[in-house]
């Protein structure tokens, strides 16, 4: 009877929270959940129990972290290892104290509210101590604290939600969450404008310096363009030309002007026989180009065919693009794509950047700003904190699209200590090239296989991280750390994790001192606590808002369904560094 | 006297008030007595094809459940009704599950009709003959199960089985309802009760029930017969309420689905299945019919009609579903087969499925995804080297209108038995995402997360499975294997069972063991381009290994894909790797045959089984007297006698279209 009521409670209070049409039941729903606490007895903490010197078994892990003071409540899970008949867990903030019932600990907003209040007036903790009932004896685990800062964050963040699948992508959408509450919102969801034979693909959503009214967002396959919300002017470009590899890809707006840098990418992807990491997502041409909204135009800033340069970033101040880069000669096949499946853990990326010149809308030459490759490392996403002191990276043994690589971890360099460098040449190991010796000792593939890998990460230990770099130990997990993004007050950061089960990706949130230490992170609060482990989708690139995007999904729609107007392109004559730069054009 | 005045006038009051009930049959005793007569029959025709259905369907209900997911839980809940008709699917997809015992499934799915059936004699006040033509709707719901075959691994609608039963379901029910406000509201009362009703049902219901909430909206509308006022509210309604709900709540439907949501779609690539519909147009036909009738008996000649002609007509209408149904009915032993050989290799009873794939009670040829069920219950038994070549080959393509894909049929089991568990895992989430979730992709998805020592996220798939009906006990069994890692390290396992101590239940070690040998080979990136058989016996052909199953497999494969070089060094190794053994036949065939073929091999040596010796001289010797006749003559020709030999599949077997 007890799991049916709690059933009940979830499916009103979960559903009813989030799906329209369950809109419609809410009142229902609020009527059958007051009646159900009404008849309920308030629950209070045992007088009697014995101390546990171990810490709550809780999902997620909310144990001894840092919230924002705005954030929603953080409901969790008590995961007992024995059948424990009964739970309580008492709150306690400053003289105030609150107990509620169950292996669900969701206290709910207002009571977070209280909670918090009470806990800033004090020291600002929350300390919570879980009892559990097992055999009749009451124990009392280890208490721990949720510490509530004062920093505040950005009150949204969006997300794509996607399965973590490998060709088909049905239901895909780009949601919205405010983090202030469970409510959750739809930006646009593809199958608005899909049917059996015609499917679209959306993503690389991105704002400019986290405002809701300049948006963009890619649409792949049928109707195909990028959507860019401008303050009142929504549209659909076409960044396309005939002098580019592709249409934009990874996104990454100027923090003030209508400028926007793409990547653009010939990205294929191949599937591992045997590794967990199941996917691999790979480049075999990337290049840079600029676009002006203003204007229409695209320009392409980088064209060199053997460099490979991907996963731009603007810093706040406007005066660099950060951005990864792989130099790749041909090797031995006749097909790109095989030759990058074939040497996959080769491909490796070092951190660049470029001055921009916002006078002449110019390009200055790449600068090396960390050299990975010679540590047998692989770096992307570099994003710049908005103080600009700090840029935060994933890096990993090989390849661009961490996400998949589950020895991907979150790298932090301090830019005030940080200078250009040379890159060192290096020869890598490979099943070929290996002394005679180990081909005698080898029973099989699987061995060299390990041999190889080994070399090469022995010869990458042999130079050091530069000092300018730190790995966020305190933010890293066994499994993947990527896609990550700063608050507006550098306070925050938001990142993907796979940490929970190492194959669906949930974004985790951590406090930043200002001075490159982190808080230990918590993941985003759900009302079901238990909704993560329940839910079969990843969520891609979070990104901070400073709130809602009020564009409908509908008026998306709309848009798509229309033709994407094409951009210009103007190549300049200005060469620079050997790449061509963006046009010396003056904005209006 | 005077009170006995008022009561008259409060009589007369009262019929003037209420609306009048027209009988529609001819009021006798005799009349009701048959009425329940009548419907005794359509209780009788309702357990027949019950009884039919679960004779005829056991396999496709059993696999039907496989391909359906219920969760009781509020994201569930709230992913289904993203879509106008979430409800009907959330209600069929629960009620899909019973058909993990075809007879309760079925036995629920026929009370149902009944209750549809008894309802719409009371809604339409039929009477007599009439009841019978109650019938049609269950016919023709039945009709929209029966026809399925292999939509049932394409269908995008959730509980597809139910849907159709449960909007029907609703559209009674809402008849039901303004039936009875006719029946006791004030004339004037009723007239605005109805048309309140009618939007009601409409506004309320098509978030939930979809169209089915739309034609309830113009059943309403010509019930209990058809007035201009409420048929133009109607179609008004239909036309609006979509619309609005499209604007303003619903985010993920395309505008041109919103007026047949909850429908099942019959569309796949490119290809648009028209025949399919046709049940769904007799639904609606049949709702028409009985509206005709009720209206038809207001007349005079109807009245005037006798009661066998009433009956004649039920009759033949009745006639014409069953006829229709019949001709609906999908009847495919290829079909049938393939889901028999698939639930016989999910309980590892392997035997079975070889006694499926000798089964010759049909012509047909088998499908290759048959042909791989079969050699891989031989590769299990340790058999395919010595019978592979004596079950009938084929390539028959599946019986759809549409390319059907192994990988969305069997190729998931396929690959997990093999030991290629990133690409069953793959495909579950492919279809997964394509199709919807299903428990059978969650099963895969705990086991080869198992497998690959994922151990996190395989309890999050038996986490899921443990909140269904039915397959809670399947979770259990498996969730135990996550307490025992060292079970699936291949090494320790194996020094376990030499021990005396195995770390597996014996259900594991028949389930596991082999598996983690076939997945003794080194990481690489690749694509199987959804050609499972073709990406098989391409990876296993130039594989290489020390395990003796997988290396087995590797000849195996290299024997199929007639490839003289890849075979010669895979035959020594299994020769060296297993010295005491005798020989298998098909490996003697091919190595004195390839010996005979080419001389890059010494074969003298060798000790062939004299029958290997001498049926290859007979193969000859009868080739040499068909000398003449094309390649399919004597492909014919030779069957009876060599039909199960190597020479007869390297010679005579050709173009095996996989799929």
């Amino acid at each position: 009877m007890k799991s049916y009521i709690k059933h009940f409670i979830q499916m009103v209070s979960l559903g009813l929270t989030h799906t329209t049409p369950y809109r419609i039941g809410r009142a229902w729903g609020a009527f059958f959940l007051f009646s159900l606490l009404f008849i309920a007895c308030s629950p209070s903490v045992p007088d009697s129990f014995v101390e546990v010197d171990a810490l709550p078994a809780i999902y997620p892990d909310y144990i001894n972290v840092t919230v924002p003071v705005n954030i929603a409540p953080l409901h969790f899970h008590i995961d007992s290892e024995a059948e424990a008949a009964d739970f309580v867990t008492r709150f306690t903030a400053g003289a105030e104290e609150w107990a509620i019932e169950g292996e669900d600990v969701r206290p709910g907003l207002k009571r977070w509210q209280q909670m918090k209040a009470a806990a800033l007036k004090a020291n600002g903790q929350i300390t919570i101590e879980v009892f559990i009932q097992q055999d009749g004896q009451w124990q009392r685990r280890k208490p721990f604290s949720i510490t509530i800062s004062k920093d505040s964050i950005d009150p949204y963040i969006s997300y794509r939600l996607i399965s973590p699948s490998y060709v088909t992508y049905e239901d895909l959408t780009i949601n919205q969450r405010c983090l202030e509450n469970f409510e959750e919102s739809l930006i646009y969801g593809n199958m608005i404008n899909s049917d059996e034979e015609n499917g679209q693909c959306i993503n690389c959503h991105h704002a400019q310096w986290y405002n809701p009214n300049r948006v963009q967002f890619h649409v792949r396959q049928y109707l195909g363009g990028t959507v860019i919300a401008y303050d009142d002017k929504l549209q659909k470009i076409n960044l396309k030309t005939d002098s580019t590899i592709s249409a934009g890809v990874y996104p990454t707006w100027h923090p003030t002007k209508p400028w926007i840098v793409y990547s653009t990418n010939s990205t294929g992807q191949s599937f591992h026989t045997r590794d967990a990491q199941k996917i691999e997502v790979q480049d075999t041409k990337s290049n840079l180009i600029f676009y002006n909204l203003e204007t229409n135009e695209v320009t392409p800033i980088t064209r060199d065919t053997t460099d490979l340069d991907c996963f731009p970033f603007w810093s706040p101040d406007g005066k660099y693009i950060y951005y990864v880069s792989c130099h790749w000669e041909r090797r031995d096949t006749l097909q790109m794509d095989f030759e990058f499946i074939k040497h996959y853990k080769d491909v490796q990326y070092n951190l660049y950047r470029k001055p921009f010149d916002e006078k002449t809308l110019t390009f200055g030459p790449r600068e090396l700003m960390y050299d990975a490759i010679a540590r047998n490392r692989s770096v992307t996403l570099p994003r710049v904190s908005p103080d600009g002191r700090w840029l935060m990276f994933t890096e990993g043994q090989f390849g661009v699209f961490h996400i998949w690589h589950s020895d991907a971890d979150l790298f932090l360099m301090d830019l005030t200590q940080a200078e250009p460098t040379e890159p060192t040449l290096v020869t890598r190991f490979n099943t070929k090239n290996l002394p005679d010796e180990y081909y005698a000792h080898t029973k099989n593939n699987v061995e060299l296989d390990h041999i190889v890998d080994s070399l090469n990460e022995a010869q990458g230990a042999q130079h050091a991280l530069p000092a300018s770099i730190r790995n966020i130990q305190e933010l890293n997990s066994s499994d993947v750390e990527s896609w990550h993004c700063w608050s507006s007050n550098g306070a925050w950061v938001i990142f993907s994790s796979r940490r929970d089960d190492g194959n669906f990706t949930r974004p985790f949130i951590a406090h930043h001192d200002g001075n490159g230490h982190f808080a230990h992170p918590f993941e985003l609060p759900q009302d079901n606590p238990q909704y993560h482990r329940q839910f079969m989708r990843s969520y891609n690139i979070p990104e901070f808002l400073s709130g809602p995007v009020t564009i409908k999904p509908q008026e998306f729609a709309t848009i798509i369904k229309k033709d994407a107007t094409p951009a210009q392109l103007r190549i300049s004559d200005k060469a620079i560094d050997g790449h061509t730069a963006a046009s010396p054009k003056a904005p209006k | 006297m005077r009170q006995a005045n008022r009561k008259d006038k409060k009589y007369i009051d009262k019929k003037e008030q209420y609306p009048q009930i027209q009988p529609t049959s001819l009021p006798h005793g005799r009349d009701r007595r048959l009425g329940i007569l009548y419907f005794f029959v359509v209780f009788a025709v309702l357990v027949f094809f019950g009884i039919r259905l679960v004779l005829l369907e056991s396999e496709t209900l059993l696999r039907a459940q496989e391909l359906n997911l219920w969760l009781p839980t509020g994201l569930y809940w709230k992913t289904i009704m993203q879509y106008p008709g979430g409800a009907a699917s959330w209600l069929s997809t629960y009620l899909t599950q019973y058909f993990y015992y075809p007879w309760l499934g079925v036995t629920i799915l026929c009370g149902l009709w009944l209750a549809i059936c008894g309802l719409l004699a009371w809604v339409y006040r039929l009477r007599g003959p009439w009841t019978m033509l109650t019938l049609l709707v269950p016919l023709a719901l039945l009709a929209s199960i029966v026809q399925t075959g292999y939509w049932i691994y394409y269908m995008k609608l959730q509980g597809h089985f139910f849907v159709p039963t449960i909007g029907v379901l609703y559209a009674t029910l809402c008849l039901v309802i303004q039936r009875l406000l006719n029946s006791y509201l004030p004339k004037k009362v009723a007239r605005y009760a109805q048309y309140g009703w009618m939007v009601l049902v409409c506004v309320i219901g098509y978030p939930f029930f979809g169209a089915w909430a739309l034609g309830a909206t113009g059943l309403l509308a010509l019930s209990p017969k058809p007035k201009y006022w409420p048929l133009g509210i109607s179609v008004l309604l239909i036309a609006a309420v979509p619309q609005i709900y499209y604007q303003q709540v619903f985010e993920m439907t395309e505008r041109s689905f919103i007026y047949v949501a909850a429908l099942p779609s019959f569309r796949y690539g490119n290809g648009s299945y028209e025949v399919y519909r046709i049940p769904y147009y007799a639904i609606l036909a049949t709702f028409l019919i009985l509206v005709a009738i009720n209206v038809c008996e207001c007349f005079s000649f109807a009245k005037q009609m006798k009661s066998w002609h009433r009956s004649l007509i039920a009759i033949i209408l009745v006639a014409t579903a069953i006829f229709g149904v019949n001709r609906a009915w999908y009847h495919d032993s290829n079909f049938q087969k393939e889901l028999a050989m698939n639930r016989a290799i999910e309980e590892l009873d392997w035997e079975r499925v070889l006694t499926i794939a000798r089964d010759g009670s049909s012509d047909i040829k088998p499908t290759r995804q048959m042909v791989m069920y079969k050699n891989l219950a031989l590769f299990r038994l340790g058999r395919a080297g010595s019978e592979m070549f004596f079950y009938p080959e084929g390539a028959v393509q599946q019986n759809a209108p549409w390319k059907v894909r192994m990988t969305q049929i069997g190729g998931k089991l396929i690959y997990y038995h093999y030991g290629k568990e990133n690409f069953c895992y793959r495909w579950c989430m492919e279809d997964g995402v394509e199709f919807g979730w299903k428990a059978e992709f969650l099963k895969f998805m705990a086991r080869t997360s198992i497998l690959n020592q994922e151990w996190t996220v395989a309890r999050k798939y038996l986490d899921l499975l443990k909140k269904t009906t039915f397959h809670r006990r399947w979770a259990e069994r498996y969730e135990k294997y996550l307490a025992t890692p060292d079970a699936f390290n291949l090494e320790k396992l194996e020094a376990s069972v030499k021990a005396g101590q195995p770390l597996l239940d014996d259900k594991g070690m028949k389930e596991f063991a082999p598996i983690l040998h076939m997945m003794t080979y080194p990481d690489r990136l690749d694509g199987d381009n959804t050609l499972v058989e073709m990406y098989l016996l391409q990876t296993f052909a130039k594989g290489n290994g020390d395990d003796p199953l997988f290396q087995e497999m590797t000849l195996i494969c290299s024997l199929i894909m007639k490839d003289i070089d890849l075979f010669w060094p895979r035959f020594m190794k299994f020769a060296n790797m297993h010295p005491t053994i005798h020989m298998p036949l098909h490996y003697q065939e091919a190595a004195y045959l390839y010996g005979h073929l080419e001389n890059k091999v010494d074969i003298s040596k060798m000790p062939f089984d004299q029958n290997v010796r001498d049926t290859y001289d007979r193969f000859m010797a009868f080739n040499d007297q068909c000398g003449p006749m094309s390649e399919e003559q004597k492909a014919i020709a030779f069957y009876p006698q060599f039909g199960n030999t190597f020479y007869y599949f390297y010679f005579l077997v050709r173009n095996q279209k996989t799929n």
